[in-house]
């Protein structure tokens, strides 16, 4: 976390380009991919401006400038899917940023090396579910016909609506993220753990620090660096919340409460043909997405934290 | 037809948006080259360009077909593959030419050049190279051919694509008319196209002039109905003709719901029962004047009842969940006993998952019925065939002609000499005769796809699901039984093209969000007619009024 700058100044860019070139050649694949599948792309966004016809292609289409952010800005969809999206953001970020640090922290301190890995992989396997293997899991445990509410029925108790109450919708989505992608989550955190030096600990037991004091002043320490960069990552991608998820538990709690930017595109753009008026809200998420991960990084840096990259 | 309407599970999210539009033949237009947005509709001069239509008397059904009103036909039945196979075409239809075909495909992609291509070459006298593509992602692999003016020779275009994608401006762009050989008897040059019914062709037809070769064309085309378990029913003494009206329909909810044993009487059935209520399916035209479905006290009565259902405690909670998905296991399991579905789920496949999860397993379907117990059964038809396929405007008229002659061989009906070859390639190879039913080799499975060719042309539909006979009994009696409730919607096969911002408000989101949530319980009617409110403003009016000057003053009601 404290590695000196490396030098930049002396040498060339043909000396450095001769030094780094197997290093290059092996990126270079990532970056063609990059360039293909994410700048590329890029270039679709002239759609927002226009009235994109599929028939006819993007350089045929008829320009419309700015008039679909203008019907977009009077949506009052649009509004509710983005006051969704913050919310449920929030709500995750309160509930769920925690968890892998918590776990990472909790598997960090059991010594055997095979129950570590068993919980390590069972905790981690529902990351290779797709959502819909997921929800339905859910669904079949959790939903009106589930084990849970034919166990109450067949005891004569009352039911208990989880899956289609628009109350508490976040709350199952994000206990739906955690079950799923918390264990995925670890990783980054195990790996910042095995790279704190075991010395310190030594050192700070000898000195009498008990357990939770080598957690406060050496674990956490060492983790700040990047629990900082995931945060960073984490408010860059507030507005995208989940799609399949969402999408596929829109009917149960209705459109007024499941939609988010991401399915308000696809409902109300790309299912009705409306190209245009998708792409314009896409570009809307994306500036604001893009305004918010330079002002994490800024407030990141602030703070003596290397953020995205290092000043 | 089944089988590719299920398997699109995932457009099935609009297909309820997609699916009315599309049963109407609405169709979103955008022009040609250059932005130009062509509009317009099928007219009274349409008659003119439409093929006469020559039955074939080739073969005997073993149920024949019933007529009910003009266009209206049920589908014939088939017990057995007949066994004395009649040749429909002499000598072979090409002449060496070659062409490019695309084919949505829902299952494996066939080796190229394998020996069914082989065997299909030499009997059409022409090099096919079939190109089948990805089903399920055919709706966007198609726009990227369009917009680079790239189709192929011959292409499969569904019309359920509806306004997402706009099959009125590439007629006539990028799609070869096809009136000049086809119209009035010049179709009686191709027979086995001369026996496709009218009503089929009228669906490929854009600005009164064919576009269109229909394929799995049918005299019988309505959206859906409403299913429900007979062999349940029976066994607990219920017969579907006490159902006359929505009251009795509710009623039985009370009767086969079971909580505690996860039974529920209803999965979701709005979808094609508000038009029993005495709505529209879209449109009607009252004194004159145009009225779109949303206005309609009819319909806000269909959706009240809907409301009063879901909060009944007779639907499956994972049906109000909006779990379409796994309506068919929860039907087969007996977890539901009453859903509305499209017709093409009536089949042997449905009966083997059917009786895989119980033996005694039996489709039926109620008889379409007024809401009120009174008035005329009504039930409003789509288009007599659902996909065409096109030839490129780029092709020579001796190429069109040997195209159509080409398909011509491709539709050859039933049991005929062509039809085995094109479903069930070579004797001996793909597929051998066992007591008179064909079973497919190994060959057979991989190469004969069964959707490759007949999505370029094929016969009219037929009912025959061998090994099965009850299927075929108990659909086509229902067909006959409903018949005279078919009933051809404001707009029939028109073909309306229109502009975008049209398109738009012609799908109302928002309103179809909200309905959803309505019948799920989750919103009330005032919700519906608030949402409704805002539709209107916010396009839907502008929407009738561009359908009454630009359609209904123009061309008529297509009645």
């Amino acid at each position: 976390m404290t590695a000196p700058r490396t030098q930049r100044s002396g040498t060339g860019w043909r000396v450095r380009l001769r030094r780094d070139r197997s290093l290059l050649l092996m990126t270079l694949p990532a970056v063609l991919l990059l360039v293909v599948f994410n700048y590329v792309p890029l270039f679709g966004l002239v759609t927002a401006f226009q009235e994109y016809d599929p028939l006819i292609g993007v350089w045929y289409s008829e320009w419309a400038g700015l008039y679909q952010f203008e019907r977009l800005f009077a949506d009052p969809l649009f509004w509710g899917a983005l006051t969704n999206t913050l919310y449920l953001s929030f709500v995750q970020l309160v509930l769920f940023f925690p968890i892998p640090i918590a776990l990472a922290l909790l598997l960090n301190s059991v010594l055997s090396t095979r129950v570590k890995n068993f919980i390590q992989s069972v905790v981690y396997l529902p990351h290779f579910f797709s959502w819909v293997l997921a929800i339905t899991i859910f669904q079949q445990m959790l939903g009106g016909a589930g084990a849970l509410n034919q166990f109450l029925r067949s005891n004569d108790l009352a039911t208990w609506d989880v899956m289609t109450n628009p109350d508490t919708f976040a709350l199952l989505v994000t206990a739906q993220v955690i079950w799923k992608e918390a264990g995925w989550g670890i990783i980054v955190f195990l790996a910042a753990l095995a790279a704190i030096n075991t010395d310190l600990y030594e050192a700070a037991a000898a000195d009498g620090a008990g357990r939770w004091r080598r957690l406060w002043h050496i674990t956490l320490p060492g983790l700040r660096g990047v629990i900082v960069l995931m945060l960073v990552l984490r408010l860059g991608n507030a507005l995208t919340v989940g799609f399949e998820q969402l999408l596929i538990q829109r009917d149960a709690v209705g459109h007024d409460t499941a939609d988010v930017l991401d399915t308000f595109s696809f409902y109300y753009g790309i299912a009705t043909g409306d190209y245009s008026y998708g792409a314009a809200a896409g570009l809307f998420k994306s500036v604001i997405s893009l305004l918010m991960i330079w002002g994490a990084n800024k407030l990141a840096h602030a703070f003596g934290e290397d953020g995205l990259y290092r000043r | 037809m089944g089988i590719e309407l299920n398997r699109r599970r995932f457009l099935g999210i609009t297909a309820s948006v997609a699916g009315i539009a599309a049963a109407e033949g609405l169709l979103t237009a955008c022009g040609g080259g250059g932005g130009q947005r062509a509009v317009g509709a099928n007219g009274e001069a349409l008659k003119a360009a439409l093929p006469d239509y020559v039955p074939s008397a080739l073969l005997k059904p073993d149920i024949p077909s019933v007529a009910g009103g003009p266009d209206v036909l049920t589908d014939p039945g088939f017990l057995t593959y007949p066994s004395n196979r009649v040749a429909t075409v002499s000598g072979v239809p090409g002449n060496g030419g070659r062409y490019s075909a695309v084919t949505p495909l829902w299952g494996t992609v066939p080796p190229a050049d394998n020996q069914f291509y082989q065997a299909m070459n030499k009997a059409l006298g022409v090099t096919l190279d079939m190109k089948p593509a990805d089903g399920n992602n055919y709706a966007t692999i198609v726009p990227t051919m369009t917009a680079a003016k790239k189709l192929p020779d011959w292409i499969q275009l569904p019309l359920w694509w509806g306004s997402s994608f706009n099959l009125g401006g590439l007629a006539g762009t990028q799609l070869a008319d096809l009136t000049p050989y086809l119209a009035g008897d010049k179709v009686k040059k191709y027979p086995n196209l001369a026996a496709l019914p009218t009503g089929a062709w009228r669906a490929g037809a854009w600005g009164d002039k064919l576009y269109g070769i229909p394929t799995s064309s049918t005299g019988f085309s309505i959206a859906g109905t409403t299913f429900y378990r007979r062999d349940i029913f029976e066994a607990k003494g219920i017969t579907a003709d006490q159902v006359k009206s929505a009251e009795d329909l509710m009623n039985l909810g009370k009767e086969l719901t079971d909580p505690k044993a996860g039974v529920w009487a209803f999965d979701d059935v709005y979808r094609y029962i508000y038009t029993h209520f005495g709505a529209p399916l879209k449109w009607r035209v009252d004194n004159g004047k145009l009225v779109h479905v949303y206005e309609t006290e009819e319909w806000l009565a269909a959706v009240d009842w809907c409301y009063r259902l879901a909060k009944s405690g007779y639907m499956h909670p994972d049906a109000l969940a909006g779990d379409n998905a796994n309506a068919g296991t929860r039907f087969y399991g007996g977890k539901t006993l009453i859903g509305g579905g499209g017709l093409g789920t009536w089949n042997l496949a449905d009966h083997l998952s059917g009786t895989a999860a119980n033996p005694n397993y039996r489709r039926g379907a109620f008889d379409v019925f007024a809401a009120d117990g009174k008035s005329k059964p009504v039930v409003y038809m789509g288009e007599g065939a659902r996909m065409h396929s096109f030839l490129n405007i780029n092709l020579k008229p001796e190429q069109i002609e040997e195209l159509l002659a080409v398909a011509n061989y491709l539709a050859a009906p039933y049991g005929s000499v062509e039809y085995t070859l094109v479903n069930f390639g070579v004797e001996g190879v793909h597929h051998t005769v066992d007591n008179g039913v064909l079973r497919a080799t190994e060959a057979g499975q991989k190469e004969v796809q069964a959707t490759t060719y007949p999505f370029l042309a094929s016969p009219g539909s037929i009912v025959q699901n061998l090994g099965a006979d009850q299927v075929t009994k108990d659909y086509t009696a229902w067909q006959a039984a409903n018949v005279k409730a078919l009933t051809k919607p404001v707009f029939w096969s028109m073909n309306v093209s229109m502009p975008q911002a049209q398109s738009t408000a012609d799908a109302a989101q928002q309103v179809e969000d909200t309905l959803k949530d309505c019948y799920h319980g989750k919103k009330t009617v005032d919700d519906v007619k608030a949402a409704v409110a805002s539709w209107k403003s916010g396009g839907g009016d502008r929407l009738k009024q561009w359908m009454t000057e630009n359609v209904l003053d123009k061309f008529g009601t297509g009645q």
